[in-house]
């Protein structure tokens, strides 16, 4: 099998949620001395993209961005200890701290958006839910993050995503972070009100927004 | 200058004055004209046959619609027409709304009178000057029952009934222990309750003879609230950390009850102080609202409620207009998401009685599930979303005159309204019907993939499904069968082993069943064990309203019943992941 195959398979296994096979995938490109680093962004990547080019087109919904997700990760479960006895790291797209806020229990969504997150190559720290407020900015700063995403289910735990920016502000750490919000009550316009920097609908447009915001 | 307005279709005779819109004027008198619009003569659905008074020329609107709905010239909007004269009109039914359709019960649970209320009649012997006995102390003699206790302000009234009975009475006792009312002569035969199930949507309240425990008259209309949030979180978030407005919405619900307890007892000729008990059933947030206890603790985590057992409070510390002494009790809730009207479900539809297992779903913006596991009893909530009370769907609405409540594939689609006119829109079981077609013709895709050239699923001429509503639709369905997954599973059982489901709720009997299997909703089961029990909430009241036996029982109820919760459980996100595609269960 050519090269070129391999790629368009992986993207494909990636894109059909078969796990199995995109793990296999990966075994193969190691077995086969393949460079991993493009295994990863030539193969893998582009399956991704195209599950949330699907998903923008409606055909896709919550289960195949889980599969999607599902199947990056066994891929690199095998690729990144490889990478790493060659002394090679997958490209971190930037380090984000993400959580349920304070008040509220809903983490489904939230759990999307940090499988997608990673499943694109970011660094993610998932500090589940009913998150307080300063629990995300002692991790944030603990792990030099980017992003801080906090995730509303209900309109008033919405309230403390406002809250936490005034903390952010209050220690003089406005502007450190990157805050992006998200859930279902939020919307852009609560976004702006609050000061965040951004404002996500779904995993795949907060991934989209991420990397905007990475300038990638 | 004051005027009269004849109304001959219904009957009655209204005062107005100059310059007065008449659609206030009907709708004030409880006529229901239709103001879509919110009169701003927008929808042509006000309109009145003026048969008596001077008649103004018709606006353009109103003359193209006259001609278009084939109305006599005499034909004129209520919301447009400014009074200036004596009036004579008839209101068609086609303009009114219609009420609010009032769900079927379960066959009526049958329980023998026992109220908590109960009345004496009693010939006072007349005071001896030698020793004159209070009238209280009288009363209490002839009705042999120590420690009694009577209210204040009733002990002002005491007098003049005696006096006007010439000292025969008739007194209310609430559980032989406090007096309540006092008549003058004889009154045995009114004694009067009210049952009320206080829903998020809809408030429906039976009027009944409480000695023979029949129901005489039932009402419904919208919560006054509705206005404010369509949903049980919408008026949550409304109140939350804001008295003034948690207050605004106690009024308007109280306003909306005391409207309903007016027309009743106008229609019964009842006199207000005949009333001598309410129960009230509502979910949790309901019960807290009504009583003007703050919510503030139900919307955030870990969600607790205030309380589940209400104190029994007199009518007048309610805020109902009835006999101010009335007792009004409430049924107690069992958790932050699973209220009071789930216990009376509960207790109406005798789960806890049957042999074998059973499930009983009430579906709503939260679908709650009792589930009865041998002699177990689990409950749980799972967040359904408002897309089964059609709120975030491109054309929803929730199931009132002008809704899409079923639908037939006949090689075209058929649709069915609500009250047979125009669809104006789709209710939770229409949206049901038309998705479950889609998905068989194959527009729509098992994951929920609209196929369609259009994007769009087309239900009539004017409305369609996008892709987004079948979005919101799978989620509400994946909530509920999620939800019922965990439960039995957590229990060691399978859709296979129940001897039974009960679907309570908004639904009523038009949810269809071989849709609701196909969408995967309700599980593939012997359609026979299928059982509808429409507003079941309100049949419990009822019993509850009949017989304080009845209370013994929901309270043990719910002390009894286990809670599940589904957040906390590590199955739930991949049980609800998986339930998002449509199909049968497997």
């Amino acid at each position: 099998m050519s090269k070129e195959d391999m790629l368009a398979r992986m993207a494909q296994a990636i894109i059909d949620g078969r796990k199995e096979d995109a793990q296999a995938l990966a075994l193969e490109a190691v077995a086969g001395g393949l460079d991993l680093l493009e295994v990863i962004e030539k193969g893998y990547v582009p399956g991704l993209q195209k599950v949330g080019e699907l998903w923008e087109k409606g055909e896709y919904f919550l289960p195949e961005l889980i599969s999607s997700a599902e199947c990056m990760k066994a891929a690199m479960s095998v690729l990144q200890p490889e990478l790493k006895k060659a002394h090679l790291e997958a490209p971190v797209r930037g380090r984000v701290v993400i959580g349920t806020i304070e008040g509220d229990i809903h983490d489904i969504g939230k759990n999307l958006v940090a499988s997608m997150m990673q499943a694109h190559g970011f660094d993610v720290q998932d500090l589940g839910a009913d998150v307080k407020l300063e629990r995300f900015i002692e991790t944030a700063e603990e792990t030099g993050a980017d992003f801080i995403c906090l995730s509303s289910l209900l309109t008033t735990t919405m309230l403390n995503q406002k809250k936490f920016m005034e903390l952010l502000k209050s220690r003089n750490l406005a502007g450190r972070f990157k805050v992006l919000v998200g859930g279902a009550p939020v919307t852009q316009r609560w976004a702006s009100e609050i000061g965040a920097d951004g404002y996500a609908e779904n995993a795949p447009a907060a991934v989209r927004l991420a990397l905007e915001l990475m300038g990638k | 200058m004051s005027r009269i307005v004849k109304v001959l279709s219904h009957g009655l005779e209204i005062r107005a004055e100059d310059g007065d819109r008449l659609s206030d004027r009907l709708q004030a008198a409880g006529i229901p004209i239709s103001v879509y619009c919110s009169k701003r003569g927008l929808c042509g659905k006000c309109f009145v046959e003026v048969v008596g008074g001077s008649l103004p020329p018709a606006g353009k609107k109103e003359a193209a619609w006259i001609e278009q709905k084939n109305l006599g010239e005499n034909f004129r909007l209520a919301c447009q027409f400014d009074i200036a004269g004596d009036l004579e009109v008839n209101v068609p039914a086609a303009f009114t709304v219609q009420p609010v359709p009032v769900l079927p019960e379960i066959p009526r649970s049958v329980v023998a009178p026992d109220p908590a209320v109960r009345m004496y009649e009693l010939e006072l012997p007349r005071p001896e000057i030698a020793s004159p006995a209070s009238l209280f102390d009288l009363v209490a003699e002839g009705l042999g029952l120590e420690g009694l206790k009577i209210p204040g302000g009733l002990l002002k009234d005491l007098p003049a009934a005696v006096e006007k009975g010439r000292s025969r009475v008739t007194v209310a006792v609430h559980l032989d222990k406090e007096i309540i009312a006092v008549e003058p002569g004889s009154a045995l035969d009114r004694n009067f309750g009210l049952a009320v199930d206080v829903g998020t949507t809809t408030l429906v309240m039976d009027l009944l003879d409480l000695d023979s425990g029949r129901t005489l008259d039932t009402e419904a209309a919208l919560n006054g609230q509705v206005r404010l949030g369509a949903d049980v979180i919408s008026r949550i978030t409304y109140a939350y950390g804001n008295p003034a407005k948690a207050a605004e919405l106690r009024r308007l619900v109280l306003g909306t009850l005391n409207d309903m307890i007016g027309r009743l007892l106008d229609r019964k000729k009842i006199d207000r102080d005949s009333v001598h008990e309410v129960v009230i059933s509502g979910n949790t947030a309901m019960s807290h609202l009504l009583l003007g206890v703050p919510v503030d603790t139900l919307a955030t985590a870990p969600y607790h409620a205030v309380f589940s057992r209400a104190p029994v409070i007199p009518a007048s510390e309610a805020g109902l207009v009835v006999n101010a002494h009335s007792p009004v009790y409430f049924s107690p809730n069992i958790k932050s998401f699973v209220g009071g009207d789930i216990a009376s479900g509960l207790l109406a539809s005798r789960l806890a009685a049957n042999d074998g297992h059973f499930l009983l779903i009430d579906l709503g913006t939260n679908g709650e599930l009792v589930l009865k596991a041998g002699s177990e009893l689990i409950t749980t909530s799972t967040a359904a979303g408002p897309a089964f009370e059609g709120m975030n769907i491109s054309c929803g609405m929730p199931a009132l005159p002008g809704a899409v409540f079923r639908a037939r594939d006949n090689g075209s689609v058929d649709v069915w309204t609500v009250g047979g006119g125009e669809a104006t829109g789709i209710c939770g079981t229409g949206l049901i019907d038309i998705a479950a077609i889609a998905l068989a013709r194959g527009d729509i895709a098992p994951n929920g993939a609209v196929r369609t050239g259009d994007k769009k699923i087309r239900v009539t001429d004017t409305l369609s499904l996008s892709q987004d509503d079948v979005r919101q639709l799978q989620l509400a369905c994946a909530a509920v069968k999620s939800g019922v997954r965990i439960m039995l599973g957590r229990n060691g059982l399978t859709a296979s082993d129940l001897g039974g489901i009960y679907i309570a709720g908004a639904f009523g009997s038009y949810l269809n069943i071989p849709n609701s299997m196909s969408l995967g909703l309700l599980p593939s089961i012997d359609a026979n064990k299928l059982v509808f029990i429409g507003n079941s909430s309100l049949a419990g009241t009822r019993l509850l309203l009949q017989s304080k036996g009845e209370r013994e029982k929901v309270e043990a109820l719910v002390r009894g019943i286990r809670y599940l919760s589904l957040a906390s459980d590590p199955e739930f996100q991949d049980q609800f992941i998986n339930a998002l595609d449509f199909g049968p269960w497997t």
